[in-house]
């Protein structure tokens, strides 16, 4: 019993080991399978090719190329990878900066090795974004990651993905909770107090873009300029690169005033919320919001979890895709990371949204949200491997996750990790 | 800040003396009981050059001759050491033995129980906020302030008689002095581990920068690891600005006004490339942290000092030019980055596969992993017990795949040059001060090769 758990520990490490970037990405092609493919409808007993990390075909009459790895997809359901818009998983080094309220200048950091990712796999999911917390009116820089398990925190980051920052509003910023005494406590303490915030930091921002821009003036009419070149501060610029439109606001949100307020003041400082997030109450505004362009991201339900939230209800996901916004629904936690799909489910029963919109709130709106719509999201030629197989449609109440692929790498497999798990269980001392 | 090289003289002086006066102290003074002659001593001068059979001479504290043909002066004390080998004390890269630290605290002089060796009378410059911890006969403990970026290790090192002996029971002769923890906590020095007097143990202040993703204390900013880094990045940048705005101030340009912020200031030097900068980092992703910041600021051969993944993190090493101050305080196998990714799929989620050989031997192997790709490293005790600990740890280094030589060397010649202090030590050779270790037979590094004597500065111990 003990050799055979070794001799599969060993195959299946030499398989982990193998998996990180010295091997190119697997060739490979399910067939006879449902192929969700989000932007052309489904395609019953089809088939999907993935090679060099690549989608290179789909449809119903695709040849297999000769000598790569087939996957019967028969009974089965294949879906684009699920993308959670909001997530704190696998970070290390803090979630928040909250000793300052507004420092966009700190970057959360990807903690490669965390099980969490495996995790997020069982699940289908192949792409978050690491956000910042929200203990800040103005938080750190987040990653979009691929969860790509068993790679460096570097080559885990999605390359051509938005670069994100947080915002918050409301009752996690002024401390609501906090016991401590109101001179202990930070600034803002009020909702006044963080608009505030918000206006005073673009205020400087602004003063720091024209300081450069004098500088790069004067360097540009007189080369020999003895100007001096100004000092690089990196919460002001990257509050500039939002004013330019390069680092994109994803701010933390339960009411509707809140939600209004940040509307108003952005559209006042020339720049966009790109995405609220939580946006419990975007129901209300949901008119509002699509004007402004801004997106959201939301929970299933959260009904008075606390008291910003008491007005959540299940259609605020249904009645804000009405509206015309784009509609993500979001993890928020390890847990849920790994059933994304049961949550973007009750899209469909409360509000009766169509079942291919409510699947596009876990794959191609929260890309669109993360800036990487044109590689994921869908399946189609030319979009990366990254897929979720499932036993059943993904909405039906026993499907579960079979496969996850990440640029055509199978990184989860159920079958290999039931077989393990049932090995070591089997075993005399387990895995010790 | 003025680079003190405590007890050197002039190389090329001594050189030029020796020459002259094989046999003579450089000052002219005569020689005296306290010189010593090893003779019939197997002698390994540096790494690679080996003198089968022959002579070093020490006149007062220096090495005045080596050779296999070497007149004796006379009066010195005569050291038959047939069956002996004499190298170069060892030098340990990076402790933060006897210094006080942001986050270890250290008893103060008030505690007679533990009161240092040293006469540097603490306090002074540095010693940061006592924090009282209450009650009678516990003395007040003091921390380090987080962000000093000219705080001086060499100066507030104040070892215990045992802290000395420990080290020097090591073979170690020579250290480097990096504190633990904080994020600029100060500067690193390197300092002697035996003296007439422990005021003398300095030999190097402002040998580099030292900089470690730490945090301050009290909800000041920034409070986590990802605000140090973005602090750490803000203030490379202020002090480059410093430097712009000074050097403009001094050549006239109208409206200069350096902000002589003494933070700013202190951090020019390694800023600008003038000092290098030491990173504390052990693990694979703080090195890339590193590796993005060194790259980001220019910093010109930073250290990376702990390096205890660096085998995982090769190219990120070489990206940025670095030397690996690589600590022989390995981590538990089990707890290296990627050992959870074989984890999965076996049972208990994070828990990672019985450990075996081999994985203890990539733990060890990480010097050996680093010289054959081409990363220079210097060795050191750093997070853990210096002294004869080290000596084993590289033992055990050699086992896994670290050749003799090239341990020697981490141990001599490499950390000497990163600290400065390659004209005072590192080698036997004629001008540098006389710290050698003399072990039974021919391998410092063989399992349980007792050491003979160890001297230091000319001293025996």
């Amino acid at each position: 019993m003990r050799l055979t758990i070794r001799s599969a520990r060993a195959a299946f490490i030499a398989g982990v080991l193998a998996m990180p970037g010295a091997l190119g990405a697997q060739d490979v092609a399910i067939r006879n399978a449902t192929i969700i493919t989000i932007s052309n409808g489904d395609i019953p007993n089809g088939t999907i090719v993935v090679r060099g990390g690549k989608i290179t075909a789909v449809g119903a009459n695709v040849q297999v190329p000769a000598g790569i790895r087939v996957i019967d997809g028969t009974g089965k359901f294949v879906m684009p990878g699920i993308i959670d818009a909001h997530s704190h998983a696998a970070l290390e080094g803090g979630i928040n900066e909250g000793s300052e309220s507004v420092t966009p200048e700190v970057r959360v950091q990807v903690k490669n090795d965390d099980a969490v990712i495996y995790r997020a796999l069982a699940g289908g999911v192949t792409a978050a974004l690491q956000l910042h917390g929200s203990a800040n009116t103005i938080g750190g820089q987040g990653n979009v990651v691929k969860m790509r398990w068993g790679s460096s925190a570097e080559d885990m980051l999605f390359k051509g993905a938005f670069r994100i920052v947080k915002f918050a509003l409301g009752e996690n910023v002024t401390r609501a909770s906090s016991t401590a005494p109101a001179d202990e406590r930070r600034f803002p303490m009020t909702r006044m107090g963080v608009e505030f915030t918000v206006q005073y930091w673009f205020n400087k921002a602004k003063e720091y873009q024209k300081e450069w821009d004098d500088y790069r003036a004067a360097v540009k009419a007189n080369p020999k300029s003895d100007a001096i070149m100004p000092r690089r501060d990196l919460r002001l610029e990257a509050l500039s690169d939002i004013l330019k439109g390069d680092l994109k606001v994803h701010s933390h949100s339960y009411r509707a005033d809140e939600i209004l307020m940040l509307i108003r003041v952005a559209e006042e400082n020339g720049f966009k919320v790109h995405t609220f997030q939580h946006v419990l109450e975007g129901y209300k505004v949901a008119d509002e919001m699509a004007r402004h362009g801004a997106m959201a991201s939301t929970f299933a339900d959260m009904w008075a979890y606390k008291v910003e939230a008491w007005d959540a209800i299940p259609f605020n996901m249904a009645l804000m895709t009405q509206r015309g916004v784009v509609v993500s629904v979001n993890s928020d936690s390890d847990e849920r990371i790994r059933r994304l799909y049961q949550e973007a489910g009750v899209g469909v029963r409360y509000g009766n949204m169509a079942v291919n919109d409510a699947l596009k709130m876990i794959t191609l709106n929260p890309a669109r949200q993360l800036g990487v719509d044109k590689m994921v999201g869908t399946l189609e030629v030319g979009k990366d491997g990254d897929i979720a197989v499932f036993s059943a449609h993904p909405f039906a109440p026993n499907a579960m996750v079979e496969y996850t692929l990440v640029d055509g790498k199978v990184l989860f497999d159920r079958s290999e990790a039931a077989t393990l798990r049932k090995q070591a269980a089997t075993s005399p001392g387990g895995n010790q | 800040m003025v680079r003190r090289l405590v007890p050197a003289l002039p190389l090329a002086l001594s050189m030029a003396t020796a020459a002259a006066a094989q046999t003579n102290d450089p000052a002219g003074r005569p020689v005296s009981k306290s010189d010593y002659a090893l003779t019939n001593v197997r002698i390994v001068a540096a790494p690679g050059r080996v003198i089968e059979r022959g002579t070093v001479v020490f006149v007062n504290g220096r090495i005045t001759a080596v050779g296999a043909n070497v007149t004796v002066p006379a009066g010195v004390v005569r050291m038959d050491l047939a069956g002996h080998t004499v190298y170069p004390g060892l030098i340990d890269a990076a402790t933060s033995i006897g210094l006080p630290s942001p986050n270890r605290a250290l008893p103060t002089p008030a505690d007679p129980a533990a009161a240092p060796a040293g006469g540097r009378g603490g306090g002074g410059r540095g010693a940061g906020q006592p924090l009282g911890r209450g009650g009678p006969g516990v003395a007040p403990v003091v921390l380090l302030p987080e962000v000093e970026a000219d705080a001086e290790a060499a100066d507030m090192f104040q070892p215990s008689d045992a802290d000395l002996r420990a080290l020097r029971a090591g073979g170690v002769t020579t250290v480097g002095l990096v504190f633990s923890g904080g994020i600029f906590p100060g500067r690193v020095g390197a300092a002697l581990t035996g003296s007439r007097e422990n005021s003398r143990l300095a030999l190097r202040t402002g040998a580099a920068q030292e900089v470690s993703f730490g945090t301050k204390r009290g909800g000041q900013y920034p409070g986590t690891g990802i605000g140090s880094v973005a602090f750490i990045r803000q203030s490379f940048l202020d002090a480059q600005y410093e430097a712009r705005v000074d050097k403009a101030f001094k050549a006239g340009t109208p409206g200069a006004r350096p902000s002589n912020d003494p933070f700013s200031r202190a951090l020019i030097a390694a800023a600008t490339n003038t000092i290098p900068s030491w990173f504390v980092a052990s693990n694979e992703r703080q090195i890339l942290r590193v590796a993005d910041i060194a790259t980001e600021m220019e910093l010109k051969n930073p250290v990376v000092v702990g390096s205890q993944e660096g085998w995982r993190a090769i190219p990120a090493l070489k990206r940025m030019g670095a030397t690996a101050v690589v600590s022989v305080n390995w981590p538990s196998p089990d707890s290296v980055t990627g050992r959870v990714f074989q984890a999965i799929g076996i049972g208990k989620s994070g828990t990672a596969p019985a450990l075996t050989a081999a994985d203890t031997n990539e733990v060890r192997g990480n010097a050996a992993a680093l010289i054959k790709a081409g990363v220079p490293v210097a060795l050191s005790s750093f997070g853990g017990a210096s002294g004869a600990n080290y000596r084993e740890r590289i033992r055990l280094a050699i086992a896994a795949g670290l050749t003799p030589d090239d341990a020697l060397r981490a141990a001599t010649v490499t950390p000497a040059a990163l600290l400065g202090v390659t004209s005072a030590v590192g080698t036997i050779e004629v001008g540098k001060l006389a710290n050698v270790v003399v072990v039974s037979g021919n391998d410092l590094f063989a399992a349980g090769s007792p050491i003979k004597h160890v001297f230091v500065e000319g001293r025996i111990y």
